[in-house]
């Protein structure tokens, strides 16, 4: 068995730990091999698994572009045996990567249009590269409206970044928190809420979702009360995987599989899944 | 048609231990499996269906699919050492298909799964026919038959002293070629077909019935004991997890494992953090039959069940995938 | 006598379903195929599907699991009546015990029973019948069959001699050949009655107690745990041999232990719905013989 084995991971190493927020770390992440790093290519939207040897690997989203440098940046919270082993690691260890799976954003398609994009909590990893994406090619996108919330203010992710996406010309910025702290003056309620307080308009627009499941739902029903229609809502789903490749049963929503089918789906293609993501 | 004795046959395979590793049905305990044998008197040549598929010989129960060793800041990866070449004798036609239908989920879309194409590719499949069709067949509702060699590479028929010998593939003939073969003096006995027959609702039908009250019906007695899933040749799902067989203060060495699971587990579907799309007994059951009977259909081809009536016969609390099947015909008439 | 109970069975169903007393009846049918299975019935005119004979073998408590949730939401929890022999009324007592429901839920058809077949009708009885000493269920609301006339059993704990006639090695070699075929189904597990936890220890990842190999050493500690774990609980109703696709002989393993609690405490499980399993009870003066 040769290297065209989809279960075998690339080597690579963490080159940078970063806290984001509590319990949440941006992992930066080098293959060791430049054989592997040419063959990685990859495009917002999709994810890779990361090993943690010795416990095992899980998928996470690809929270970078390759434009913007050699590392794969992992935006990861704290929740299970593979992310608490990721979280003990320091600069310099080794893990697995493998990837890139999945399909990926229509950033081409969405060209020229307005990009509303919610992230919820967590869920904002897999649409920094959106953000990315647009930022380094203003030009070709619309307005860019970005609805960032989280729990709390201690959970809200890429904080560093809030300025520079404020600064880009036709973009703004709203967040919002479920529950403030002393020092909270932004919104505070729900995602859903503040999607209503901004009303973006569905015209020559589209939007793209990720956080809890349950987020999505409910942001998806705004959004048609909005006026949006289920072609301009696009959303990534997660789901329990072992293999990301399509052969491990695992992953499916009726006959679609998240892995190779998704992760990112739009809402007309979710109306028709015979299950339920939530 | 050709025909071989009963003697060359035993003596064909007995030369074959010498060479291949061979699989065939087996007495063990109460049951009768597919287990590598050392010897033809072993081999349980009057055995009706065994107990659990030869699955298990192309996609083990468990596999290490990875050698990790860590140490000194460094991780080295090592995949499992090349796979013998491997003959299954007394395959059945529900089987062998079974092995086409896995084909479909693991060969047949980019990227193939490695280990288990490298199994099958190493493996002859050498078939038995059935005289009869047994209490829960149904594999001639589910396009075979049972003595349709269509699916290995040679199949063998008994007939009195001696077996009628059908080469199916280049890989069947390369193998018979030292099985001594004579022109067949009689025709090829016809299997004893049963009365027992289901019938496969169209797409479009399940496609329609997935909120029924007939998946809740019956999974009320369902025990989510996984038995079928585990005795089924076209079930297929498997779970991941790494084991430290060594460690200390040099490093550890780790084998990443490869097992058998099944999605009628509780918490099949539930990740890190607790959410389940999945959370109900009824929904994971419909899950299997929708996964069998629709969901692979649409995404590779083939229903995947064979007829073969295992689950049927393993089931401790009678769940019956042909009558569940006539359930969901019958919700057609009723609507 | 089979009859006639069956039509008792099928008229006290009836009756609690027509007066919604409860939600679901749990008893038993026979499929199409012949064979008798589990039958949860929800409609009085569905009571006709219930049968009573002496292939009624499955212990229906296990079913009580997952009936502890209430329909919707900020309801209560259902109220069920379930067929139980002695021995599946013992299983209740156990759940009783340890909270797992609670009493006014579940109305007991209790069976004055005559014993299981091995294997259909003319069959001797199976091994758990054969040694059974009651033959009245010790809880039930209403009883149905006349207690039968017990025959004259078996001493107990005689299928444990030839096991208890080896020596350490040989029955660490005997189990290991039988652990053997083990395939981790977990279907000894999931038709046990005492066994409900939400996270089994087998499959717990953190901490990963046991890894995911189907292999020796994992299956045998898998067995050994439960059966630990079932100590003074498991009150050798079989359903866990039964429901084993290949037949390893679960029952001799959780008896020599209820032998061993037996001995230890004077205490064989699910005799009642009070007397706490010793195990699971504190006592600061215990007087163990050591």
């Amino acid at each position: 068995m040769e290297t065209t084995n989809p279960m075998r991971p690339y080597l690579g190493t963490l080159v940078g730990v970063k806290d984001l927020a509590t319990d949440i770390k941006l992992f930066q992440v080098e293959l060791n091999d430049s054989q592997a790093c040419e063959r990685f290519t990859y495009l917002p939207g999709q994810f890779a698994f990361l090993s943690a040897f010795g416990v095992g690997e899980a998928p996470f989203g690809l929270a970078s572009i390759p434009s913007r440098g050699p590392a794969l940046d992992f935006a990861i919270a704290k929740v299970g045996t593979v992310t608490a082993a990721l979280h003990a690691m320091e600069e310099g260890s080794i893990v697995g990567v493998r990837g890139p799976m999945g399909n990926c954003f229509p950033m081409e398609e969405i060209k020229g249009k307005n990009v509303i994009v919610l992230g919820g909590g967590i869920g904002g990893a897999p649409l920094r590269p959106v953000i990315h994406t647009i930022l380094d090619q203003r030009e070709d996108y619309g307005h860019l409206t970005i609805l960032w919330a989280a729990r709390h203010p201690s959970l809200l992710v890429f904080t560093d970044e809030y300025d520079d996406w404020r600064a880009a010309p036709r973009t703004e910025l709203h967040l919002t928190v479920d529950q403030g702290d002393e020092s909270w003056t932004d919104n505070v309620g729900l995602i859903t809420e503040l999607l209503e307080k901004v009303a973006p308009s569905p015209e020559n627009a589209v939007t793209i979702t990720c956080g809890p499941p349950i987020m999505i739902k409910f942001v998806m029903l705004t959004l048609q009360k909005l006026g949006f229609t289920a072609e301009q809502m696009i959303t990534t789903l997660e789901a329990k995987m072992k293999c990301g490749i399509g052969k491990c049963g695992r992953c499916n929503l009726g006959e679609k599989f998240v892995c190779v089918d998704g992760p990112v789906f739009t809402y007309t293609e979710i109306s028709q899944f015979l299950e339920s993501f939530v | 048609m050709k025909a071989t004795t009963r003697k060359d046959l035993i003596a064909w395979l007995t030369r074959l231990m010498e060479e291949y590793t061979v699989i065939a049905p087996a007495v063990v305990g109460d049951n009768v499996l597919y287990k590598r044998v050392a010897s033809t008197d072993e081999i349980a040549f009057d055995f009706t269906r065994t107990d659990m598929s030869p699955k298990e010989h192309f996609f083990p129960d468990t596999q290490a699919i990875l050698a990790i060793t860590k140490g000194h800041g460094e991780v080295s990866l090592a995949e499992p050492p090349l796979e013998r070449e491997q003959v299954v004798f007394g395959v059945r036609p529900c089987d062998a298909r079974g092995l086409k239908v896995l084909d479909a989920l693991l060969l047949e879309h980019q990227p193939a799964d490695a280990y288990y194409a490298e199994r099958r590719e190493k493996t002859t499949l050498i078939g038995l026919a059935c005289p009869e069709m047994w209490p829960g067949c149904f594999c001639t509702s589910l396009d075979s038959a049972p003595d349709e060699a269509g699916d290995m590479d040679a199949m063998l028929t008994e007939a009195g002293d001696s077996y009628l010998v059908q080469i199916v593939t280049k890989k069947g003939e390369d193998l018979a070629a030292s099985l001594p073969l004579s022109k067949a003096s009689q025709k090829r006995p016809q299997p004893k077909l049963s009365s027992e027959s289901a019938s496969v609702p169209s797409q479009e039908v399940w496609r329609q019935h997935f909120d029924d009250g007939v998946w809740a019906r019956l999974a009320d007695r369902c025990l989510s004991c996984r038995v079928c899933t585990y005795v089924c040749p076209t079930c297929r799902c498997f779970d991941v997890r790494d084991d430290v067989t060594q460690s200390g203060v040099e490093g550890s060495v780790i084998q990443r494992l490869r097992a058998w699971d099944s999605c009628l587990s509780e918490g099949y579907r539930r990740i890190a953090g607790g959410h389940d799309p999945r959370p109900t007994k009824m929904q994971r059951l419909r899950n299997r039959f929708y996964c069998k009977f629709h969901y692979c259909p649409q995404d590779f081809g083939p229903v995947a069940c064979v007829g073969c009536g295992r689950c049927i016969v393993a089931c401790p609390v009678s769940i019956d995938i042909a009558e569940m099947l006539g359930d969901v015909a019958r919700l057609v008439d009723e609507t | 006598m089979s009859e006639s109970m069956e039509t008792t069975i099928r008229d006290r169903a009836r009756d609690l379903l027509e007066q919604e007393e409860v939600h679901c009846v749990i008893g038993y049918e026979r499929g199409p195929r012949g064979d008798v299975r589990p039958a949860f019935i929800y409609q009085a005119e569905d009571a006709e599907r219930l049968v009573w004979n002496q292939e009624c073998g499955h212990n229906l408590v296990v079913y009580l699991h997952d009936r502890k949730l209430p329909l919707r939401k900020g309801e209560e929890p259902p109220r069920v009546a379930i067929v139980a022999k002695p021995c599946d009324v013992r299983a209740l007592n156990v759940l009783l015990h340890e909270g797992q429901v609670a009493r006014e839920r579940v109305f007991v058809i209790g069976i004055a029973c005559p014993g299981m077949w091995e294997d259909g009708e003319g069959s001797p009885l199976q091994a758990r019948c054969r040694r059974c000493k009651e033959r009245v269920p010790v809880l039930y609301d209403t009883l149905v069959g006349e207690p039968p006339e017990v025959e004259d059993v078996e001493e107990d704990w005689a299928d444990l001699a030839e096991l208890e006639a080896m020596t350490a090695e040989e029955r660490l070699a005997f189990w290991v050949q039988e652990f053997q075929r083990c395939i981790r189904c977990y279907a000894c597990r999931q038709a046990c009655p005492g066994c409900y936890c939400y996270e089994c220890v087998a499959e717990q990842v953190d901490p990963a107690w046991m890894g995911i190999a189907i292999d020796l050493p994992e299956v045998f500690f898998y067995h050994v745990m439960r059966a630990y774990h079932l100590a003074g609980r498991c009150v050798e109703c079989d359903a866990c041999e039964r429901a084993c696709p290949v037949g390893i002989p679960l029952s001799l393993l959780n008896r020599k232990i209820a032998k061993e609690v037996a001995d230890l405490f004077g205490y064989r499980s699910g005799g009642d719905p009070q007397t706490p399993p010793p195990l699971a009870t504190f006592k600061r003066d215990e007087d163990l013989p050591l």
